[in-house]
């Protein structure tokens, strides 16, 4: 029983789930992901594997990075259940479950196609959250997103064949970038990790997909990526100066975004620079500091997407423009955004701190500067988006007259676990520490970094006051902001414009000559036909009786000379 | 900020109250603590102090310079 891949009974439950009345649904759901949980009990090594064209398909490969992936993509699973347990439809749970099942099997994937596979299917059952949104707006989105995810599969499958050829094996474990192979594997990854430049797809997709699917989306493909470059490409330097980039860039636009939404899909981003920096140091500590960022991660990214989710729900908005004020009729929704806000801003005795603290350290014992500050500035960074803006701009600023009902109780009570979780690992890191791949003997609390990171975020806070107090602070304004997908929503379209009118012109002028000419041809040698040039025409059976003659005679001239 | 109700701009008034006193006090705690960071320069004299304060500022006034080259209409795309 647990040498079945975790995941794969998720996918097969989702193929009923449409079929089950509503609560009984959630309830089935639920039980396939505790049964699908049951087989990490496994332990480490391969569990499963096929042969299948002379090659072994490793399906069930379990170690120390695959347990903390498989651990925490099954409880964004349950939080997902409880969270969207209102939701009668059934698209939603469908595709939610078979996408977090991908997910699943695609980390315990032992070899290059297996990987494939669950990272095309993570791709092809995650649109379904963004179509499930049923607008013109959320369809585009949808389609641009899965050109960009299948891309990125393309990519790995060219990357792993040509892997393939050069080394005769398939096995997912560490490669170095040198050949087109491996670099082809590294810019998938890079797409599902949302590189900067390949990041356009994350802040267009998530924030168009329905309330519950953006909780879903924003758990599984970039942590997925950020697993596949954990085993992949750890200790490759590149990683360090593109997350470094990562954590930097997105806060710039976060500040400036209206969309609460997509606030977070920026923030989401500059969470993920820090897993990447630390995965291209590639130290047992800093793949620690990676995997326990995206632990913590997923779980207050999750709740954070799920009290704006809630907000939403109610109001049918998550623009700033249009909220604030909100304290007081969500009371509790408040109390989580802000857990959720705290833990991202990594304030001591919240996830955040726990996780980030061994990353940081990672890179301050390799002597990373300019890095490490870049770091420490993306974190003042992020506790303005997200820690101050997002709980800010909702529950207070200005009064937006809403008055809405506190979220339903399955939300409240998703949400509620979620914030246990984000107290539990801030409070309790040391047995935090002990799902990691390597042994970490480590203490993040002592007065020094305590101090040092009060400083830092309280500094912040007040810098955001001091801006906002004294009319700094950009307003919010209802606008677009423009993103890395303008390349391919804008640039590209227009300048290839005339090109491909060009070439349409080009392809018509082309098709009028084939077509004249083969009309003339037809016109042509229906007029011999009608008009013979000498003599009577023979009929057609003593024509082809003629011609089998004449090639019988041909070929048997042919045969024996 | 305009429309900010009496209470909600009380509660403001409050927190920042509450803030400043929070930062006068980690300010003091620089003096019995031995803080010390991961990078030498973190070691300075109330360095997170300042470059909470320094980063965030700046993080806000780039951000205002990227509105006026990156700002597009709402409906920009459709």
């Amino acid at each position: 029983m647990t040498d079945i891949t975790p995941g794969i009974l998720m996918i097969i439950a989702a193929g009923f789930v449409p079929y089950l009345p509503h609560h009984i649904r959630q309830i089935f759901m639920l039980l396939a992901i505790s049964l699908s949980a049951f087989s990490l009990t496994a332990g480490a090594g391969v569990h499963w594997s096929v042969a299948v064209l002379g090659q072994e398909l490793i399906l069930h490969n379990a170690d120390n990075l695959t347990l903390p992936f498989g651990i925490i993509f099954h409880i964004a699973a349950v939080l997902n259940v409880i969270y969207g347990w209102h939701e009668r439809k059934a698209m939603e749970h469908t595709a939610g479950l078979a996408y977090a099942g991908a997910a699943i099997a695609a980390v315990h994937a032992g070899d290059l196609i297996t990987l494939f596979i669950w990272w095309e299917a993570t791709a092809v059952t995650s649109v379904f959250l963004i179509l499930a949104s049923a607008n013109e707006r959320a369809n585009k989105a949808a389609m641009r997103y899965l050109l960009v995810q299948v891309a990125s599969g393309v990519m790995l499958l060219a990357g792993a064949s040509l892997y393939w050829r050069e080394v005769g094996s398939l096995a997912f474990g560490s490669m170095e970038l040198g050949s087109l192979a491996t670099w082809l594997i590294f810019i998938a990854f890079g797409i599902k990790a949302a590189f900067p430049l390949l990041n356009g797809w994350l802040q267009d997709a998530y924030p168009e997909a329905t309330i519950l699917g953006t909780v879903m989306l924003s758990a599984f493909t970039t942590k997925l990526a950020i697993y596949a470059f954990a085993r992949g490409f750890a200790g490759t330097e590149y990683l360090i100066w593109i997350g470094a980039a990562m954590t930097a860039f997105p806060v710039f636009f976060a500040v400036i975004e209206n969309d609460l939404r997509r606030v977070l899909a920026y923030s989401l981003n500059n969470q993920l620079g820090f897993m990447i920096v630390a995965i291209g140091i590639g130290t047992e500590l800093a793949i620690n500091g990676a995997v326990a960022h995206a632990f913590a991660h997923i779980i207050y990214k999750a709740l954070l997407f799920m009290s704006i989710g809630s907000v939403m729900y109610r109001v049918g908005t998550a623009k700033a423009t249009e909220l604030g004020g909100l304290y007081k009729s969500m009371p509790l929704t408040m109390i989580f955004c802000i857990i959720g806000a705290l833990s991202i801003s990594a304030f001591p005795l919240f996830s955040g701190f726990t996780a980030k603290a061994v990353i940081m350290k990672a890179v301050g014992y390799e002597g990373l500067v300019f890095v490490y500050l870049i770091l420490l500035a993306a974190s003042a960074g992020v506790l303005h988006h997200s820690g101050i803006k997002i709980p800010y701009f909702t529950f207070f600023a200005h009064d937006s007259g809403l008055r809405p009902k506190e979220a339903p109780i399955n939300m409240l009570i998703a949400m509620g676990i979620a914030a246990a979780f984000c107290i539990s690992i801030g409070v309790m890191p040391t047995q935090f520490y002990q799902i990691l791949p390597y042994s970490l003997d480590y203490q993040p609390y002592d007065a020094s970094h305590i101090v040092g990171q009060f400083q830092l975020v309280i500094f912040a806070m007040l810098a955001f006051t001091f801006l906002m107090r004294f009319g700094f602070y950009p307003p919010e304004i209802k606008s677009t902001v423009l993103n890395s997908d303008w390349l391919y929503r804008r640039l590209i379209p227009q300048k290839c414009m005339p090109i491909l009118n060009f070439a349409k012109r080009c392809s018509e002028f082309a098709n009028m000559v084939v077509v004249t000419s083969g009309k003339k041809v037809i016109l042509g040698t229906h007029y011999i036909y009608q008009h013979p040039i000498t003599g009577p025409v023979a009929p057609g059976p003593a024509a082809i009786a003629l011609l089998a003659l004449l090639m019988s005679v041909l070929l048997l001239v042919n045969i024996f000379s | 900020m305009s429309n900010l109700n009496p209470q909600l701009k009380k509660m403001g008034n409050y927190a920042s109250i509450f803030l400043l006193i929070i930062g006068f006090c980690l300010i003091i705690a620089e003096f019995f603590v031995h803080r010390h960071g991961e990078i030498d320069l973190e070691d300075l004299f109330i360095f997170p102090v300042i470059y909470g304060f320094a980063a965030s500022v700046f993080i806000v006034v780039v951000g205002i310079g990227l509105r006026h080259i990156l700002m597009r209409k709402e409906d920009y795309y459709d």
